[in-house]
């Protein structure tokens, strides 16, 4: 039993790996609390479901669906209200206020939209995979290679690709960045694409197999900022490890207590972070102002 | 009539929530999502009191809001300890650990079955409040005397100091006060107060549930305070006033109650963004976020 919790763990872990990453992209460059990514979450779900069960398409036209809409709404929402805030020098107090505003408004949105009920992605049992104990089905398997390949990717593209390099060049001194005669306007546009395309993408693989409604999103980017600080902030490689660890440690909540105490149990480890060890695992030690 | 005393007891309580977000929000700048977490810590521990023992309504809430004022110490120490974003998600992580004790913890909480039948409080051992009318009074008095704490509490130099600590946490303690003891303080208040609008709503309801107490209640209130602004007691009132009534018109309209609960959030949420955007200040506040 024990290691088909580890399994389980694994994939819930893998999956808040990909939200984690969308949610790192905005604020390892910007710094920005960005909260209305749990309603990206959520928009992208829909778009996904409404593609393809009410119009019929096939799943990966839904999932591009997804995919490009989220990307342009995260990119919309940075134009409308994040970036004049930046440019109204605003702190990160007041961003995140605005934020919980443009959350409160899409997430009802969706809800006048498709309705407050649970959708799910149609009743059809998948295919099962065991071996000995261990149950995998087939669209916990999809979830697993899905998301490697997408974390394989992203790292390979934030490590190889001038453009990643520019992430990381923000990352490490945004105002360096601009001296040396970028764009930060330019990269805003960039990131913000590339975080909506990633929830977008952490949301479609989640939704397809657990359905969702229109308040799935804040609990899962919760998790995705936690496995954030857990595996430290400012780095994108501690999303991997906070996400599985994470994944991981709320199977073993389930496993020995109950499902109903995995939400205090994750909260309590990011506090004892917050106060023990805010660096996280890899992050480098600094003053946090 | 009883819907205009209803009107009037949540305004109260929504106020003293409001001015209890006030003093770490709008004081010191120091952005609490956990007020939710205080107020519900307040409602049951107020639930607990009235059910058990016999006590007149002022001990009874002097106890809730000290007893309160103590869980407001997990928030205060991570203040001192935490800055900027790290310490909006401690608050964020203690108002979601509180939810989830109200909502899990069935032996003590009966979680999502929540608590019904609380008794009414009792002025001086024999007057019961149970007439809307009366609660109506206490709602207004209650709001009234925290309106009195807070307006002296900013005028004193105890609200001088927490307001620069707003503008320079350093220099304050380069000047000799002792930051952390102010921000100790300050959260206590503020987790009493909020245990006193939590005593009024356990009080009048006579029922109360988690869902009443979460992370969306927490922005709630947040909302009554920017929307009415920062700094000032008549802020509060204001924000208070608008997030009680306009539900009500928008039932006026005739919008279905489903549709109308959705279009609501949507215009908090809308006033959120606006005023962050463009009226910093809300509709009558003092000071701006920071």
């Amino acid at each position: 039993m024990f290691l088909q919790f580890i399994i389980n763990g694994l994939i819930t872990g893998m999956l808040y790996t990909l939200a984690s990453l969308g949610y790192a992209l905005v604020y390892n460059t910007t710094r920005i609390f960005h909260l209305a990514l749990a309603v990206l979450y959520v928009v992208a779900a829909y778009i996904f479901w409404h593609v393809t069960v009410v119009c019929g398409f096939p799943m990966f036209a839904g999932i591009f669906a997804s995919v490009c809409f989220t990307a342009l709404l995260s990119l919309a929402i940075d134009r409308l209200v994040y970036f004049p805030l930046f440019k109204l020098k605003a702190s990160l107090s007041v961003v995140l206020v605005s934020s919980i505003g443009v959350f409160t408004v899409l997430t009802n949105l969706v809800a006048l939209t498709w309705g407050n009920e649970f959708k799910a992605f149609g009743s059809d049992i998948s295919r099962i995979y065991s071996s000995g104990n261990l149950i995998v089905t087939g669209k916990q398997l999809f979830q697993f290679i899905a998301s490697l390949v997408l974390i394989i990717t992203f790292f390979l593209f934030l490590n190889r690709s001038k453009t990643g390099l520019r992430i990381k060049a923000v990352r490490d001194d945004s105002e360096l960045y601009q001296v040396l005669g970028f764009s930060l306007t330019k990269m805003r546009v960039t990131v913000f694409l590339l975080s909506g395309a990633m929830i977008s993408l952490a949301s479609c693989l989640t939704a397809w197999d657990i359905g969702m409604d229109p308040y799935v999103g804040m609990p899962i980017l919760l998790n995705a900022i936690v496995a954030l600080i857990i595996g430290g902030a400012g780095r994108f490689e501690s999303c991997v490890i906070g996400g599985i660890t994470l994944g991981i440690l709320q199977a073993l909540v389930v496993w020995q207590w109950s499902a109903q105490w995995q939400e205090a149990i994750t909260f309590v480890v990011l506090i004892i972070f917050l106060f023990l060890r805010p660096q996280g695992f890899i992050g480098e030690k600094s003053r946090v102002v | 009539m009883d819907f205009l005393y209803h009107i009037i007891i949540m305004i109260g309580i929504y106020t003293i929530l409001a001015l209890a977000a006030n003093i770490p929000v709008g004081l010191a700048n120091l952005l609490s999502l956990a007020q939710a977490a205080f107020y519900g810590i307040g409602a049951y521990l107020s639930a607990f009191v009235l059910l058990n023992f016999n006590i007149p309504l002022l001990p009874g809430l002097f106890v809730v809001a000290i007893t309160t004022g103590f869980f407001s110490l997990l928030i205060s120490l991570a203040s001192i300890r935490l800055k900027g974003d790290y310490f909006i998600l401690a608050a964020l992580g203690f108002q979601l650990i509180v939810f989830s004790v109200l909502y899990n913890w069935t032996d003590v909480t009966k979680g999502p079955y929540g608590i019904s039948g609380i008794p009414p409080p009792r002025l001086f051992a024999f007057i019961e409040l149970t007439a809307n009318f009366q609660f109506a009074i206490l709602s207004v008095s209650l709001a009234a005397l925290t309106s009195f704490l807070f307006y002296y509490l900013v005028k004193s130099p105890f609200g001088r100091v927490l307001k620069s600590i707003r503008s320079d946490e350093l220099s304050v303690s380069i000047s000799g006060r002792n930051v952390y003891q102010f921000k100790i303080i300050a959260f206590f208040l503020s987790a009493g107060f909020s245990a006193s609008a939590g005593f009024l709503f356990a009080g009048y309801v006579k029922y109360i549930d988690p869902t009443s107490f979460t992370l969306d209640e927490s922005i709630f209130i947040l909302s009554a305070l920017f929307i009415g602004g920062l700094g000032n007691v008549k802020g509060c009132i204001v924000g208070a006033a608008v997030i009680v009534i306009l539900p009500e018109l928008l039932r006026f309209a005739g919008l279905p109650d489903n549709i109308a609960a959705n279009l609501r959030q949507i215009i908090y949420g809308l006033a959120l963004i606006l005023v962050m955007l463009y009226f910093p200040k809300g509709l009558a506040g003092d000071t701006m976020l920071k």
